[in-house]
Formats: structure tokens, sequence, C-alpha cells
């Protein structure tokens, strides 16, 4: 059906074309040939070249009359005999046939030629053979005229006639044309909407694509809320459960001292998780604005450590070394997304490395941007790993027991990208994992 | 029928030549105006001291090409030392016509003494005939070319 509508158009557009340029053809030949016939022939002006002859005619008979001298005689006998000459030449004798009186003038002529005043004839036989054909030639004049007008009128109806064919080819042609201009424009709006369709499509499709991430993210984000939040419900309620139970006596005061701290923590995780998600959400909807202000890195990183051993009982504050640092790590950065960051990895450090085990943390300059480098000593990841660590919901192979959220990387490194930094994950030499933040450099320090 | 038009014609053209002949002293062409002294008067031997020259063409007033021969116009000019841009050209019936000598320059415009190897008399259209090479530019096949075909010339004002 489309292969028999496309094939049908092409014929049209063809056959316009063809049409177009056919009847300009036509219209450019019946110009030239209009070019042609508008020159003026000389025996067009025969009204003239007959009056002049019937003038000489007179002139002679004048000269006759006046009995001028002979040799004025014989040059008005030579001028009119050459007058009669030139009628009898091929153009002018063929439009004097035309007009059906060229016989009788080439009998004058002759009765003209037999008079020679040269030769002595008789001037008397002279002057009444000029004074006929002055007669003779008055009632030709006016043939000759009508006869001119006639041809000239005919000529004129061909050129109109020509003229008018050569409009109407061009008009023809502007009618074909007209036909190719609505074709075309038909072809082109068909070929926009069908280009608009296929836009509308892909941008269907791509939304569609969101929204089923997006479901898809929802959905596991609950399967998370829901596992992660079971955990520290369990510790608290089983540490009510503890101080609930006892029923011999007051409860001594250090085991609600404990449970507290037990409690306190699993609501601090509770809180961290809440916050994450808020967070996160918050950077999806590119409603996180950083801040950024000149901050010494390497008093944030003191900050964050000392935050997270006051909030956790059992942490061993020896665990963590900072490298004393001489040298200024002036940083371009959103103090409160840094602290948030670098608490991320440090938590994942703690968590990820054996109780016993150091972490290092040092802060640095490279050349356009301040580093905080954290080392644990831990099981460390593979490459493979690594690279799928900053991955939404991701959790490290083994690690799926213990408390973490799958966002913490993913969080840090958006965080990070959006003050113009970066975080990274490599293989720590003689076994763990190196974590390092890059922040830019603060200019003007 | 044939037999007498062509007895007819020998004895004209007979007549012609007896009527009219042209001694080598009768003045063919007068030249005034701006010309040595004022007035130049040409024989036929003057015409016979300068370069001849010939070509074939269509004329508005004859069928086929004739072959005409003569002298050119400019160096008819240059003999009378003519210094003018224009020349008005008069015949033996008192046709004038103005020529730019622009022409005589830019064509090779015959003052033609024969036609054919016929001589030109006052009775056809002498002694002489203003000729352009119509054939050879195709601007000249015009009536404003044509108009300036004087025959039966006999006198050039140069102004």
């Amino acid at each position: 059906m489309t292969g028999t509508g496309g094939r049908a158009r092409y014929l049209w557009l063809g056959g316009l074309v063809a049409i177009c340029l056919g009847l300009l053809a036509l219209a450019a030949w019946q110009l030239v040939v209009l070019e042609r016939q508008m020159r003026i022939a000389a025996t067009e002006n025969m009204i003239w070249v007959f009056g002049q002859t019937q003038i000489e005619a007179l002139n002679l008979a004048l000269a006759l009359s006046d009995e001028a001298a002979p040799q004025q005689i014989q040059t008005r006998f030579d001028i009119l005999v050459s007058r009669l000459t030139l009628l009898e030449d091929g153009p002018q004798r063929r439009f004097l046939e035309n007009a059906g009186v060229s016989e009788t003038l080439a009998r004058w002529r002759s009765g003209l030629l037999a008079l020679d005043p040269a030769q002595g004839a008789d001037p008397a036989a002279l002057r009444a053979h000029v004074t006929a054909l002055v007669a003779a030639l008055r009632t030709k004049a006016s043939l000759v005229m009508s006869h001119e007008w006639q041809s000239q009128a005919t000529r004129l109806d061909s050129l109109r006639h020509l003229h008018l064919l050569a409009l109407m080819s061009v008009l023809g042609a502007a009618v074909a044309g007209l036909g190719l201009v609505a074709i075309l424009i038909d072809r082109e709006r068909r070929l926009m909407s069908g280009q608009l369709d296929h836009l509308r499509a892909e941008k269907l499709a791509s939304d569609l694509e969101r929204e089923r991430e997006t479901a898809e993210n929802h959905r596991r984000f609950a399967d998370l809320i829901a596992h992660q939040f079971r955990t520290p419900l369990a510790v608290i309620d089983s540490a009510m459960h503890r101080l609930t139970r006892r029923s011999g006596g007051p409860v001594p005061p250090e085991l609600i001292s404990e449970k507290a701290a037990v409690s306190r923590e699993a609501v601090a995780r509770l809180v961290k998780l809440t916050d994450t998600a808020l967070m996160m959400s918050r950077l999806e909807r590119d409603a996180v604005l950083p801040s950024l202000r000149a901050h010494d890195l390497n008093d944030l990183v003191s900050s964050v450590i000392d935050d997270l051993m006051a909030t956790a009982w059992d942490r061993d504050p020896a665990r963590i070394r900072q490298s004393v640092q001489t040298e200024p790590t002036v940083a371009l950065c959103d103090p409160m997304l840094t602290a948030e960051i670098l608490s991320n990895l440090l938590r994942n450090a703690l968590l990820y490395s054996p109780p016993d085990c150091r972490v290092d943390v040092s802060v640095f300059q490279s050349r356009d941007c301040i580093v905080c480098r954290i080392e644990d000593r831990g099981r460390g990841m593979s490459p493979e790993e690594i690279e799928c660590a900053f991955d939404r919901f991701y959790r490290g192979s083994g690690h799926e027991t213990l408390p973490g959220s799958g966002l913490g990387l993913t969080l840090a490194r958006d965080l990070a990208r959006i003050q113009g930094g970066d975080v990274t994950l490599t293989q720590r030499d003689g076994g763990g994992l190196t974590a390092a933040l890059y922040l830019p450099k603060d200019d003007v320090a | 029928m044939r037999l007498r038009y062509t007895a007819q014609t020998a004895l004209m053209t007979a007549l012609v030549f007896m009527a009219v002949p042209v001694a080598a002293e009768d003045v063919l062409l007068t030249l005034t105006g701006a010309v040595t002294d004022g007035r130049v008067e040409m024989t036929r031997a003057d015409f016979d001291t300068m370069d001849w020259h010939e070509f074939s063409t269509s004329t508005s007033v004859t069928d086929g090409r004739p072959e005409f021969r003569g002298v050119l116009m400019r160096d008819v000019l240059a003999h009378a030392g003519a210094e003018g841009s224009s020349v008005r050209a008069t015949a033996l019936n008192d046709y004038v016509v103005d020529i730019p000598v622009e022409d005589f320059h830019r064509f090779d415009v015959l003052a033609a003494l024969y036609m054919d190897d016929v001589p030109l008399t006052p009775r056809d259209k002498g002694p002489v005939w203003i000729v352009y090479p119509r054939d050879n530019h195709g601007v000249l096949a015009d009536i404003r070319y044509d108009m300036r075909w004087v025959w039966q010339l006999v006198a050039l004002h140069v102004q």
C-alpha cells in the first residue's frame, strides 16, 4: 500500500518536473522565434521607396517641362531609371508582385530606356511617357501602401500570437511549479511529523527506563530498610527485655547504663541510616547545594574522628592513627558534606577490618588537590569488587551480615563530586584497602 | 518569352554603358568640411592610386551575395585629410544621412565602384555605393545600419 502510494507520488513528481521544464523550454523557444522576427526588414520601407520613385518621376517631368539643361535632364533621367531598376531587384520585385503591380512597372522601365535623351530620343515623346508614368505611379502608390500595412499587421498578429503562446507556456509552467511546491511541502510535512513521532517515542522509552530504575531502587531501598532496621530494633528490644525481665530486686545501675549505651548506639545507627537515605533522596532531586569555603581538611578529619569515638561506646580511640601534619591543607569544600564523607569512609575502615588492626589517616597536598587517605588492614577487595563498590546497594561479599546500607560509598562519591572532588578505592600495599578523598585546593591559601 | 527577356536585359545593359561613359577626369566624389583646404574632389584616377579591396555580402535590396570592389571609406577620408567624427553623405537624389566616422574604423566599410565586376553607374547605384560587411558582423543586419548604405554617393561633408 505504502510502496504503491510512494511510487505514485514519485510519478506525480517526475511528471510535474517534466511538464514544468517542457513548458519553460517551449516558452524559451517561442521567445527566440519572437526575437528573430522583431527585426525590421528593409523591404518594409517600400512606401518610402515607392514614394522616392514617384518624386523622381515628377522631378524629370518638371525638368522636361522647364526645358532645363540637357545635363540636368540626363541626371534626372538616370536617377529615375535607377529607381525603377531598384524596384526590379529581388526583394522589392517580390513585394510588388505580391501587391500586384510588378508587371506593369517593368514595362514602364523598358519604355523609358527606349527614350534615353543621351541617344537623342524625342523629348516630346519622353515627356508624354513620363507624364503617363507619374499618373500610373500615383494609382499604384495606394496599392503599395495598403499591401505594406497589410503585411505589417499580419506580422504583428503573428508576433502577438507567439507572445501569447509564450505567456501561456510560462503560466502553465508556473501552475506545474505550484503543484511541485505543494507536493514537496506535503512530503516535508510528513517527514517532519515522522521525525517528531520518532523523537517522542525515544523520549517515552527513556522516561519508562528511568521510571523502571526508580521503581527498582525504591524496592531495593524498602528491602534494605526492612533488613537494616530490624537489627538495631532487635538490639533495643533485647536490652529492654533484659531490664524488665529481672524480677528479683532492683536493677543494678551498671546494667542500666550498659543497656542504655547499647540502645543509644542502635538508635544512632537507625538515625544514621535515615540520614543517609534522606541525603541520597536530596541528591537525586539535585536539592543539595554545597556552600564552598576554605577549610583545613586536617581539622575536619580530627573532629570527625572525635565524633565517631563519642558515639560508639565500644570503640578503641587508639585504633585510628592520624599522622601529624605540618603543611597547610586548606581545601575549598562544604564542611557538613565533607564530614559526612569522612565519617562514611572511616566507619567502613573500622567496620571492615579486624578490631585489633590499626587504621591510618593522613592528609596531604598533591599538585592541585588536598587528599585525605584512610588505610585499613582488613581483608581488602579484589579489583572486580572495587569496580562495583560505588554501585548503589552493593555489599561486599561476605559482609552481608554486617550493618550497612550499601549506600555509604555511593553517597560519599556523589557528595565529593558535587564539591568538585572525588573518592577512590585502591588496594593497599601489604593487604587491606586505601580509600582516598580528593578535594580542590583553596586557590587563595 | 524568356529569350525576349534576356535580349531585353542585354540591350538595356548596353544602353546603360553607352549612356554614361566614365572619363578618368570626371569628379566622382566631392569631400567638404574638415578636409584638406576645405574641399577635395576625387576622380577615378585618384581612386586608382589607392588600395582596392573586395568582399561578398548580402544586401537588403538585392538577392544573393554580390561581390563588391572598391576602396575603404577610411582610406578615402585619410586621402582627403579628413578630421572629424561624423560625415554627412549626400546622394545624387539629395538623400542625406549622417554616418559616424567610427563605423569606418570598426568595420571594413567599402566605397564600392564595382558590383559583380560591373562598374556602378548613376543609372544603377553608382558612381559610389557605401557597402558595409553585413555578413561578417551580426550587428550590421539592422535597419539603423541599412540606412547608411548610401548609393549614388556624390558628396561627403566631414564635421
